[in-house]
């Protein structure tokens, strides 16, 4: 008897959550049990009712809002320096002798031991921020997309030079789609070390945003807002994966490899 | 049109082979070379002049002259290392003569494109069927008169089913059939051919041969074909030229009427002719 095909869609969707799903069953279970102290390790359903409190007052939606912000103009900003200097270099011999050498030095330094200097440079507002989130995202962003567009083949590209294609079509028809898998690798990185970047600034100098209401809750012991940012940041880091994802399946269609998903 | 160039064959007299070297001098006129019947495209005529390559002092070519009349169907054979890829690469101008001169000559008014089809298909793997086609197009015309070109390029070579699919879910065959279409959809004036039939099966290379002669004898460029493979050669073109060590060793004219069969006893012995003549060097004395 063959089972019905609508089961075994559903069933390959649910299967990655039910991990997470045992373990958090597991967890409210020992809480509820008494077998975990509520103090150290607030039960899921605290968790979950903080949550709501936060949600109704508007506070929870208000940082959100602004970490996201803070984030998306951090990425933009990094992401953006990036791409066009992995570019330029991997496009320009010249460009590239001058500037990658020193990237690569600066590469090496932890982004984040930097952010005593940055609150002297820059203060605890928001540029400090901006700051620190640009710096982590740009080397990723950087690196995938030199090795993209060094790693076009140079058979397409001799094929389209000899067939008359222009350098700009040559550009923007061989080059830029080879380099496309590699630059989005580039972006699956940046956009984890933008979330880890920015809750660390945040929790270091912050008067809103996610980051700042963890530290509030921690001073407070107020246990189940901590765990409830921990969990808010987990879930954006899923979602940031998913859209990464959606965004490779629509853009790298062609590829054999990213068709099974 | 195939009627005209059969009867310039019955003109010819019965006692004159039917394949001549170029280099004796015939005691009656030859018989006519094969003219397209349709010159609307205008095959380019090439000549190479005292032609020398060298790549860090290793010589490849060395002083060789050439001509090539327009619509003529040339190939070229030799050992691996002759020098044979290289003198295509030179006549269409991806590599710079080291000495010497090619020149390409056109009848019509603008001077048609020449294009290559190199041993791997060479398709964008990020591009559709049809798109891959339109390369061969640049930005001549508007999109949709791009798009209608390479479409009827397609059912040229028999793919205007697939026009929308990607090029990884195609066999080699019809990869380099893609290929073909690309390079035939500019309408060019001297088609390079540089192995391109070496990675295929038997069968699809002899289908692949009917094909590409069958759209030379219809569009009338002119043809260079690269091989070392000598039966291709003898079944394919009008003349054959045999490099070796950088010059060319042996120019031989097949005046074998087309369709040409296989098994054909004159292209056998011209085979075995130039077969002999390329491995002599090399035969235990």
């Amino acid at each position: 008897m063959a089972r019905p095909r609508i089961l075994d869609g559903a069933a390959q969707r649910l299967t990655p959550w039910l991990l997470p799903l045992g373990i958090v069953l597991g967890w409210q279970a020992a809480s509820s049990a008494g077998l975990v102290s509520t103090r150290f390790m607030p039960a899921p359903l605290d968790v979950i009712a903080a949550g709501w409190q936060l949600g109704r007052t508007g506070e929870l939606w208000a940082n959100l809002w602004i970490s996201t912000l803070r984030a998306l103009a951090g990425f933009a900003v990094g992401g953006g320096i990036g791409f066009a200097l992995g570019l330029a270099n991997g496009l320009s011999r010249v460009s590239d002798r001058l500037t990658d050498t020193t990237v690569q030095m600066v590469r090496n330094v932890p982004h984040l031991s930097l952010i005593p200097l940055v609150i002297l440079w820059f203060g605890i507002g928001e540029e400090a921020k901006l700051f620190l989130v640009a710096l982590g995202v740009f080397f990723p962003v950087y690196a995938n997309t030199l090795h993209g567009i060094r790693s076009v083949d140079p058979q397409l590209v001799e094929m389209g030079r000899v067939y008359g294609l222009s350098p700009w079509s040559l550009f923007t028809r061989v080059v830029l789609p080879g380099a496309l898998p590699s630059i989005f690798v580039g972006l699956r990185y940046a956009l984890g070390i933008m979330w880890l970047t920015l809750i660390v600034a945040e929790t270091i100098s912050a008067s809103s945003g996610l980051g700042y209401m963890a530290m509030q809750a921690r001073e407070f012991m107020l246990v189940d807002v901590v765990v409830l940012a921990i969990v808010i940041y987990a879930a954006l880091g899923k979602l940031a994966d998913v859209l990464t994802r959606w965004l490779e399946r629509t853009c790298l269609a062609w590829n054999p490899a990213y068709r099974t998903v | 049109m195939i009627a005209t160039a059969l009867r310039a064959h019955d003109a010819a007299p019965e006692t004159l082979p039917l394949w001549q070297p170029a280099d004796r001098p015939a005691k009656e006129p030859p018989p006519r070379a094969r003219q397209p019947e349709s010159a609307a495209t205008g095959g380019l005529a090439v000549t190479v002049r005292d032609l020398s390559k060298a790549f860090d002092g290793h010589t490849v070519i060395e002083n060789l002259d050439l001509h090539i009349p327009a619509g003529q169907f040339v190939a070229v054979v030799g050992r691996s290392g002759c020098g044979k890829s290289t003198l295509l690469r030179l006549i269409l101008g991806l590599e710079q003569p080291s000495s010497g001169r090619v020149v390409l000559e056109s009848e019509a008014v603008r001077a048609p494109p020449k294009r290559i089809m190199f041993q791997e298909p060479r398709l964008l793997p990020w591009a559709t069927v049809a798109d891959n086609v339109a390369v061969g197009l640049g930005e001549t015309g508007t999109k949709a008169e791009r798009r209608a070109r390479a479409l009827s390029a397609l059912s040229e070579v028999g793919l205007a089913d697939k026009a929308g699919v990607w090029p990884a879910t195609l066999s080699g065959g019809q990869r380099q059939r893609v290929a073909l279409a690309r390079a035939l959809v500019s309408r060019p004036g001297l088609l390079a051919l540089d192995e391109p039939l070496g990675a295929l099966d038997a069968l699809t290379r002899i289908g692949m041969q009917a094909m590409i002669e069958e759209i030379w004898r219809s569009q009338g460029f002119t043809a260079l074909l690269v091989t070392h493979d000598v039966s291709e050669a003898v079944a394919m073109a009008d003349r054959i030229l045999v490099v070796e060590d950088g010059r060319v060793a042996l120019d031989v004219k097949v005046e074998v009427p087309r369709p040409r069969r296989r098994g054909d006893p004159i292209l056998a012995a011209l085979e075995g002719r130039i077969l002999d003549h390329l491995l002599q060097n090399h035969a235990p004395a």
